[in-house]
């Protein structure tokens, strides 16, 4: 692979950093420019800031170069699948701000709110085209930081301020953990470059194989709590009914694409050397993962609570991508995020569309009757949940059969018959709430608080779900190719 | 056939997806129940009337798949949409689209609530059905399998009875956890055959003995759950009885069909060995499904209750004959397919006639209905006589052919029975009284006697509408039980071909490839 390295970090470096350069600019300036806002005209911070994340995703494509560019002496690098990550984080991190918008329109200080969404989202984007810990640790903390805050923001509400603490400190203890096991790495090998790591783990004598082992665990533990791995799911449910729901809905998404990608290229370029150590452990978790979330969910009554758990299963599912270690996986999980991300924050967007006085449509039972009232909506949240459970003609069918197929092709057979059926027990959940929408009568009348923009984003999100169940072949053959680039 | 060639129109395509683009036409557009009726039965009298060239344009002479269509759909994955009928599956989409036009003629009234959502439901399960029996790659036959869920559904749990939620939910999760099994079992033979989705080259494919049994047992468990059979019937008797009439006509005359599609389909001609390996086994449950589902049908007193237990007994006919491996019983169990499509959806339909007036499945609610109903008890009792399967009804035709060709199995079959196949036959027969016992018990219960209660007494007879949609059921059984041959014809060379497929055995084959494939590597490398 002919790397393109340019000598001096200027100016091709910047060129390649130029989006999360704006990006960074944009939040800074957008923090003194808030002040000017007057306090019913927040809305146009929010505006300024969508548009923010809608143009990093064009400037990240634009800064795409046929050849992957690494830039500052090994520490950043822009290659065809970052930039795919890049654009759904960019992506998602855009709707979970329109769908923040009269959410959150009441809230004090509503203008930092966008501000931290689009830091966390710029250390997303650093994470994803990281070749070195060092830069993935950055990013990885000025993303997590964010977010709790952002966990934390309603700060009248117990149930807010006890997710962010608990999101924190457990969030906090897995970084630990995470930089810990860089350091048995950095004490093996003396780098702190991915590749450097993976050529030196491939040579180090038998000696050091107890350093390898504990830097491996210690780093598939740190990077599991970010994606919410079990056993290290813990602090996913607590803090997903805590967090004002557009933060969940936003969590759900980009996020897990973000650690899933520097997942995938830790793998990729660290980790060849161990890859049965690390199918071994990953499958264990994945076993686990599937069975808690997939479990876990049947006996939420809360729809935030339950839409962390089937979190937690679908990560499980995405877990399969990993463990096949393939072309087809990695694609497979890309794919996968992909429509999850169109998935999952619809439904939460149709949940924020519910709030009305006082209750915030996160029961289940709030859900009765939606099809009559808002036969649209409830069309909708049905597709999502149909979606969710991997029903065809919607997209989440493919995402499962990509990862799926590609771990039958590895040779896990066995785990893609667990897997299914637990996707099989997954669908009960999800058609539970179709009941509620469908087959019950309303209780309470309902209260929307909806807005256009919001309504024309759940409609696109759906009919997105639709399209890509009909033709997913150009979005698979796009992150084919975003994956082969990687390798 | 030469014709289909020269007009190289993709009539499949229409078939299918009509009835989906007729649901978004009215989805859009047409507003008000009224309308929302009429624009449905039009479009699917269209799509009807669209399917019937499939059978006057079919080639009798050949075994061949007809009117087929290729074109890529995923390429990365060699997923093809690829389309075509052989006399197998021609007739199960005239037979839907037909039962479709009879369901939604029998909501007309009955629905009241919501009616553009149950029309449109029901158009988008047309697609399905018609989509699952067109297909011939492996991942669109599991695609519209699965899709069939959700209209179904929605159907049984928006408009269905009292315990619906719990139905619905059996209904859901029994289907779904039987059919990513058979997800499995294609994803094996899609990596063992060569990377490709499409069913004839499954068919062409020597999997060894090792695989067959699995990637049986796989499609088994999806199969056996729709057709139903025993052990996994109980989702049947509860979706039945919760379903409103059109989705038990639909769920009787089309649904259970794909289970016993799927075994002709994919396990005798893929898997030839391990088919017939199960042979045993699958007499077994059969056999179970005839006698013991017979006597429990006979102690039913829900009459919705009672027809799906019939519907399971004579689903164990089919199953029966479908593992005899002959050209006649094979052909019995198609025609009992058919032949089922009709009765079971007259029955159901009988019932909803009188649901519809009393509100009360209950047999015991009913008593001396022919006196007040003398036009619906001639058609009850002709439905009735068919499902006993009396001569001169398609149920006869059907069920003789099948204890026909029962008593004169293959030797394919007896070779892996421990029994003379003789027995089983015999056991079958018994059948013919069991269902006579619970059919003839029903109508007397329901239909005979004096008028007991105020409530039956003030019933109405049939209405020109009700009548209506009779017509063409009372018509097609005698017809096709008087003369079969039209539809027997379409089915011979497919069946000739097949009985070829599930008795020719893939090892020989199988065991060459195993001693070339090593061969074959080393020239590659």
């Amino acid at each position: 692979m002919a790397n393109v390295t340019f000598p001096y970090p200027f100016p091709e470096h910047l060129f390649a950093l130029m989006p999360e350069m704006f990006v960074a600019v944009i939040a800074m300036a957008l923090l003194l420019l808030d002040l000017f806002i007057a306090r019913d005209k927040k809305a146009t911070t929010a505006y300024i800031a969508i548009a923010t994340c809608l143009t990093a995703a064009v400037l990240s494509v634009q800064a795409m170069m046929p050849e992957p560019i690494i830039a500052f002496y090994g520490f950043f690098v822009l290659d065809q699948f970052a930039v795919l990550a890049k654009v759904l984080i960019c992506l998602g991190t855009a709707i979970g701000m329109i769908l923040s918008i009269n959410y959150m329109k009441d809230e004090a200080n509503v203008g930092e709110y966008y501000v931290l969404m689009l830091f966390s989202m710029l250390g997303m984007m650093l994470m994803v085209s990281a070749t070195n810990f060092i830069t993935m640790y950055l990013g990885l903390e000025l993303m997590a930081l964010c977010i709790y805050v952002l966990v934390g923001y309603q700060r009248d509400l117990l149930r807010s301020n006890e997710a962010a603490l608990k999101y924190f400190i457990l969030g906090a203890l897995s970084s630990c953990m995470l930089l810990y096991g860089v350091t048995f790495f950095y004490g093996v090998t003396g780098s702190f470059d991915f590749v450097t790591i993976g050529k030196g783990l491939a040579t180090a004598d038998s000696g050091a194989h107890t350093a390898i082992m504990l830097g491996l665990v210690f780093i598939i533990a740190g990077l599991g709590f970010k994606v919410s791995m079990a056993p290290f799911h813990m602090w996913t449910p607590d803090a997903y009914e805590g967090a004002p729901t557009p933060v969940t809905a936003f969590m759900s998404a980009a996020p897990k694409v973000a650690g899933f990608a520097i997942f995938i290229r830790i793998l990729v370029d660290v980790m060849p050397a161990i890859q049965h150590e690390y199918t071994m452990i990953l499958t264990g978790m994945a076993v686990l993962t599937m069975a808690v979330g997939n479990l876990a969910a049947i006996m939420q009554r809360n729809i935030k609570r339950m839409l962390a758990y089937s979190t937690i299963a679908h990560v499980g599912f995405v877990m399969l991508g990993l463990i096949a270690a393939n072309d087809d996986g990695y694609a497979g999980i890309m794919v996968y995020l992909s429509i999850y991300l169109f998935m999952t924050m619809g439904a939460f967007g149709i949940i924020i569309l519910m709030r009305r006085d006082g209750i915030h449509g996160e029961m289940l039972d709030d859900f009765a009757g939606l099809s009559r009232v808002r036969p649209g909506y409830a069309l909708a949240m049905g597709l999502m949940l149909f979606s969710l459970a991997g029903i065809p003609f919607l997209g989440g069918f493919w995402a499962k059969y990509v990862v799926f197929m590609a771990a039958v092709e590895a040779g896990h057979l066995y785990l893609v018959l667990y897997a299914l059926l637990f996707s099989a027990v997954g669908a009960f959940y999800y058609i539970r709430v179709v009941k509620y929408i469908y087959f019950d009568e309303e209780k309470v009348a309902f209260n929307f608080q909806e807005s256009r923009l919001m309504q024309a984003t759940v409609v696109v999100m759906t009919l997105a779900i639709v399209a890509l169940g009909i033709y997913p072949d150009p979005l698979i053959d796009l992150c084919k190719h975003a994956v082969a680039g990687l390798i | 056939m030469d014709l289909n060639n020269v007009l190289d129109f993709p009539i499949l395509s229409l078939s299918i997806f009509l009835p989906t683009l007729g649901a978004l036409v009215i989805w859009l557009f047409v507003h008000g129940d009224k309308a929302v009726r009429w624009a449905t039965l039009a479009v699917s009298i269209a799509t009807f009337v669209v399917t019937l060239p499939l059978a006057f344009m079919f080639d009798k002479g050949t075994a061949h798949m007809q009117f087929e269509e290729l074109h890529p759909w995923i390429a990365t994955f060699n997923v093809n949409y690829q389309l075509g009928v052989d006399g197998i599956s021609m007739p199960f989409i005239i037979l839907t689209s037909l039962l479709t036009i009879i369901c939604i003629i029998s909501a007309w009234e009955c629905i009241q609530t919501r009616v553009k959502e149950y029309m449109l439901a029901f158009l988008i399960l047309e697609t399905t059905l018609i989509g699952v029996f067109c297909a011939l790659d492996a991942i669109l036959f599991y695609f519209f399998w699965e899709a069939m869920l959700i209209p179904m559904y929605l159907i049984i749990g928006v408009w269905g009875g009292k315990n619906r939620v719990y139905a619905t939910l059996k209904f859901f999760l029994y289907t779904l956890a039987g059919s990513v099994l058979m997800l499995v079992a294609v994803l094996a033979m899609y990596f063992k055959a060569g990377h490709t989705f499409s069913l004839l080259a499954y068919m062409d494919y020597p999997f060894d003995f090792a695989w067959q049994f699995w990637i049986w047992i796989g499609f088994f468990i999806a199969f056996a759950v729709k057709v139903p059979m025993w052990p996994v019937h109980t989702w049947l008797p509860d979706a039945h009885t919760e379903a409103p009439t059109a989705g038990s006509v639909i769920l009787a005359g089309i649904l259970l069909k794909m289970g016993a599609y799927g075994f002709l389909r994919f396990s005798l001609p893929m898997l030839p060995d391990a088919s017939q390996y199960f042979v045993p086994f699958m007499v077994i449950l059969s056999l179970i499904a005839i006698v013991y589902i017979s006597l429990v049908a006979m102690m039913q007193t829900d009459m919705k209750r009672l027809i799906a237990y019939s519907s399971i007994a004579h689903m164990g006919f089919v199953t029966l004959g479908t593992f005899m491996f002959t050209q006649v019983a094979l052909e019995g169990a198609l025609f009992g397919m058919i032949s089922h499509g009709f009765v079971a959806a007259a029955l159901f339909l009988c019932v909803g006639v009188m649901y519809d007036r009393l509100h009360t499945r209950d047999i015991a609610a009913y008593g001396g209905v022919a006196n007040v109903m003398p036009i619906f008890a001639a058609v009850i009792i002709l439905f009735a006589m068919a499902n006993v399967a009396l001569p001169g009804a398609s149920s006869f035709v059907a069920e003789i052919m099948v204890l026909i060709g029962t008593f004169d199995a293959s030797a394919v079959t007896q070779a892996n029975l421990p029994v003379s196949v003789k027995w089983v036959a015999i056991i079958a027969t018994t059948s013919v009284v069991l269902s006579a016992c619970y059919t003839l018990w029903m109508c007397k219960r329901v239909v005979f006697g004096d008028v007991n209660k105020a409530s039956v007494g003030a019933m109405k007879d049939m209405s020109a509408r009700e009548l209506g949609y009779f017509v063409p059921l009372i018509v097609l059984v005698i017809w096709l039980g008087l003369y079969p041959t039209p539809v027997l014809d379409v089915m011979h060379e497919s069946v000739i071909h097949l009985v070829a497929q599930a008795t020719t055995s893939k090892l020989d084959a199988a065991a060459a490839l195993a001693q070339t494939a090593p061969m074959l590597n080393a020239v590659h490398h």
